[in-house]
């Protein structure tokens, strides 16, 4: 008899709220999270906007303030995000579970680089006429002018490993960051570990920030981002016909994963259960997925599988949805292969319309949100949905939520490179 | 190894007359289009040095594997790789650094950045640093559409990717995986950072005797860059290509530290153990983190202790940074392999400088001369200075 596996506790930090239900409600409402960029001056970038966490403060989620100041916002988004969890799953402070059989995995992005001084030294060591860096000069001054600690924060182990430390985890203890898939990816295998009985408990998601000059610079070179600088609340229109690429956000979500009989034995409240987990890779490009929808066709497919479901058993789906011309089309095609005949009464919508895309930590809010719906039996919507597209012709809850109650939702996150992975989570039966 | 003969010299890829580290192990004259067919070649414009060598290792792999990919069902073929933060070559920002910095150190004016500095930043400049790139791209090169994960847990990345895909084909998700990682952080940025906050040996006028795991006179860390690729793959699938085995993975464990005892590691070996179905004195060596940092080496003779102290005769440790340095998110999967074919040859290598005991450190080190293989099971360990471990056992395949 395979373990089950149930989650007990959740928490966001979001830009549309930095609680769960405080994010819930506003998408309920089809609020967008989406405003002019503030965390530094982009009025000249091509994008000047982006889904920002605001007014978000670590105090009431950490020991002491004062030892965070050389973290990233991706650890602090993560400290918040997993002190929530942990409270309701009221594990805390408790001491009579075994925390070695307590695990961590994240998938979880880099810290924020130091970009004054890394581009002041940069330039100060750069020599035009050769096109060439004088290194030894960007050496020293680099050695005096960076901060150790800050560096030390941005590598990309440093968040799982201090939520180890600050709530005593000490079982597994993992980091991914397979794109936009990652904390997706990180739930799934976390789930495999407690079936496998690796561990009884695991504190599993995702946190990440990319809303910085490099990260924006990154990713318009590519032409990845929406450009839609007069409207930015309705910039993020997935499946509409004139969508032009994603909005950035950032944030954490964190879920408490737990073997059913531990949670039980504790008398722990179970919110749901994941039931279905699938990995794929398209193989295919390093930027677009293959348009045949391989991929995500394959792994949607192993996550019914593995859930044991029908497709007819699914309820609601939340779409990866991030409003690029490729994905939504591909995304779509894939649903339709899968679910065949019964796609069409799935409603499918897309909360990276309101939230932007969380990046590595999409995937672990975009579940959280689909245990909201379950649980609420009401489905957000897909805002700024106005001019349909004729390859993109399935019920995306436009507009407005939609009271509906949903036993089996299905999350897809289908990350940049081709790295895809698809929850099955499941109103939870005893 | 065999030999005794160390990788560590004097940086060559770039001066370090501005750094307090001047040695490295470094790999010499690495020409990543030796690897690839000269349609897969292209691609190599938007890789990083780290990626290059994660590409050519996987080409290897397959070659000592003799996998006819033509054969291979590609849905049920995997890649599980360690993965690390790739610094930025900084001349791909400079004409932008340089239009936008003020006089003011430490200040960028964001506004010529964006108007000026963008259009000097090849388009997919990004794609040439994402820790996930090597996967991808090995997945693309090889057709590879099963399981894919890059795990990004510094010092024990590749082993946690290792022991990830182990599960994976137990659970029949896939037949057959790359696994292992890839890192070099023989660049100007990376090497800045080493220096600001990892204890860098200061050894750097004789680098064969840097790298001390274990010596009372270690006196730190030695970088390194490299990329270790196994295939893994299940038992039938491999006998029934007529596969040549080297040796089976038998057991897993990973935990956290917490309280940086070696306590935590001592559970990630026992897990692993308990998984082997294995008693500690089934192990012929352990195959040691060895850091050679003052700290993390005593944390690891405590923890070794733990599980193995009371096995009589004790069980010796090999330390294979010794020769190598230390690669990050490709050290596990590169250490080990030196185990895996010491296995096979009878014989392990010895530890290099280790010439002086440390009482902090109680443990047996194969040192002065390789020493021949007794039983057929090795461990494998790794741990994080912040306290993430793992532990992988091996047998030899008969």
């Amino acid at each position: 008899m395979r373990r089950r596996v149930v989650i007990t506790g959740m928490g966001a930090i979001t830009p549309l709220g930095n609680s769960v239900p405080a994010m819930f409600n506003a998408l309920l409402e089809g609020k967008s999270g989406v405003s002019k960029t503030v965390h530094f001056n982009a009025k000249r970038f091509p994008t000047q906007f982006a889904a920002q966490v605001l007014d978000y403060d670590i105090t009431p989620y950490v020991r002491d303030v004062g030892s965070w100041t050389s973290s990233g916002v991706n650890t602090q988004f993560a400290l918040g995000a997993a002190h929530q969890a942990l409270t309701e799953a009221g594990i805390l402070n408790d001491s009579k579970i075994d925390r070695t059989r307590c695990g961590v995995y994240l998938g979880s992005g880099e810290g924020i680089q130091d970009f004054p001084n890394l581009i002041y030294q940069i330039a100060s060591a750069y020599r035009s006429e050769s096109r060439k860096m004088d290194v030894p000069a960007f050496s020293r001054g680099a050695l005096v002018a960076f901060h150790a600690d800050s560096e030390a924060e941005q590598e990309l182990h440093t968040t799982a490993a201090h939520l180890a430390i600050e709530h005593d985890l000490e079982g597994p203890n993992y980091t991914c960051l397979t794109a936009c898939a990652a904390s997706s990816q990180a739930i799934g295998e976390a789930t495999e570990m407690i079936r496998h009985d690796d561990a009884d408990l695991i504190l599993a998601g995702g946190s990440h920030s990319m809303i910085h000059p490099l990260g924006v610079t990154g990713f318009n070179r590519l032409t990845a981002l929406s450009t839609l600088n007069e409207d930015p609340t309705k910039a993020s229109r997935p499946f509409d016909l004139r969508r032009d690429g994603f909005v950035m956000g950032e944030g954490s979500g964190m879920v408490v994963l737990e073997e059913l009989e531990h949670a039980k034995r504790r008398g722990a409240t179970i919110y749901a259960e994941l039931t279905g987990y699938g990995s794929t890779a398209d193989a295919f490009r390093l930027t677009d997925s293959c348009e045949d929808g391989r991929g995500a066709i394959a792994c949607i497919r192993l996550a019914l599988k593995d859930s044991g479901l029908q497709p007819a058993d699914i309820g609601y789906i939340n779409a990866h949805g991030t409003s690029t011309q490729v994905n939504d089309k591909v995304e779509t095609l894939a649903i339709k292969k899968v679910l065949g005949e019964t796609a069409y009464q799935v409603p499918v919508s897309s909360s990276k319309s309101m939230l932007g895309h969380l990046i590595a930590a999409a995937g672990a809010v975009e579940l959280i949100i689909c245990v909201m719906a379950m649980r609420r039996g009401v489905l957000p919507p897909t805002i700024n949905y106005e001019v349909p597209d004729p390859e993109c012709d399935l019920d995306y809850i436009p507009n407005q939520a939609r009271e509906k109650r949903a036993s089996h939702a299905l999350s897809n996150s289908f990350g940049f490179g081709g790295q895809n992975v698809s929850l099955v989570v499941s109103r939870f039966v005893n | 190894m065999i030999r005794g003969q160390s990788g560590i010299r004097p940086i060559r890829a770039f001066d370090t007359s501005g750094l307090p580290c001047r040695i490295a192990s470094e790999i010499p004259q690495f020409d990543a289009r030796k690897y690839l067919d000269k349609e897969a070649r292209k691609s190599l414009k938007v890789m990083a040095r780290t990626i290059k060598l994660a590409v050519a290792a996987s080409q290897l792999a397959l070659d000592d594997a003799k996998v006819d990919k033509s054969k291979l069902d590609p849905t049920r073929f995997g890649i599980e790789f360690g993965s690390g933060l790739i610094a930025t070559e900084l001349d791909e920002l400079g004409e932008a650094a340089i239009v936008s910095a003020n006089c003011q150190p430490g200040s960028v004016d964001l506004e010529k950045w964006a108007e000026k500095g963008l259009e000097t930043i090849p388009p997919l400049w990004m794609l040439k640093y994402l820790p996930n790139m090597p996967a991808c791209h090995v997945s693309i090169l090889h057709n590879a559409q099963g399981p894919n994960n890059s795990i990004t847990e510094s010092d024990v990345a590749s082993l946690l990717a290792i022991g990830e895909a182990y599960r994976i084909l137990i659970r029949d998700q896939a037949d057959l995986f790359l696994v292992g990682g890839a890192e070099s952080k023989l660049n100007p940025l990376s090497l800045v950072r080493q220096c600001l906050y990892e204890p860098l040996s200061k050894r750097n006028e004789d680098p064969e005797k840097a790298c001390r795991p274990f010596d009372k006179d270690r006196d730190g860390i030695v970088v390194g860059e490299g990329a270790g690729v196994l295939v893994l793959e299940e038992l039938d699938h491999a006998q029934k290509r007529g596969a040549r085995i080297y040796a089976e993975v038998v057991g897993f464990g990973a935990s956290f530290d917490r309280d940086r005892s070696g306590s935590g590691l001592a559970r990630a070996i026992r897990a692993a153990l308990k998984d082997a179905n294995l008693r500690p004195e089934s192990i012929d060596h352990i195959n040691a983190h060895g850091l050679a940092s003052i700290e993390s080496d005593v944390r690891e003779a405590k923890g070794l202790q733990e599980v193995f102290g009371s096995c009589n005769p004790p069980i010796p440790v090999f330390a294979a940074k010794s020769y190598i340095g230390n690669l990050g998110a490709a050290g596990g999967s590169v250490e080990l392999a030196a185990s895996v074919l010491a296995l096979q040859n009878g014989v392990v290598p010895k530890t290099l400088n280790y010439e002086l005991p440390d009482p902090a450190c109680p443990v047996t080190v194969i040192a002065k001369e390789p020493r021949p293989v007794m039983r057929d099971c090795f461990v494998k360990v790794g741990f994080t200075p912040m306290g993430q471990c793992a532990a992988l056992i091996w047998r030899k395949w008969a």
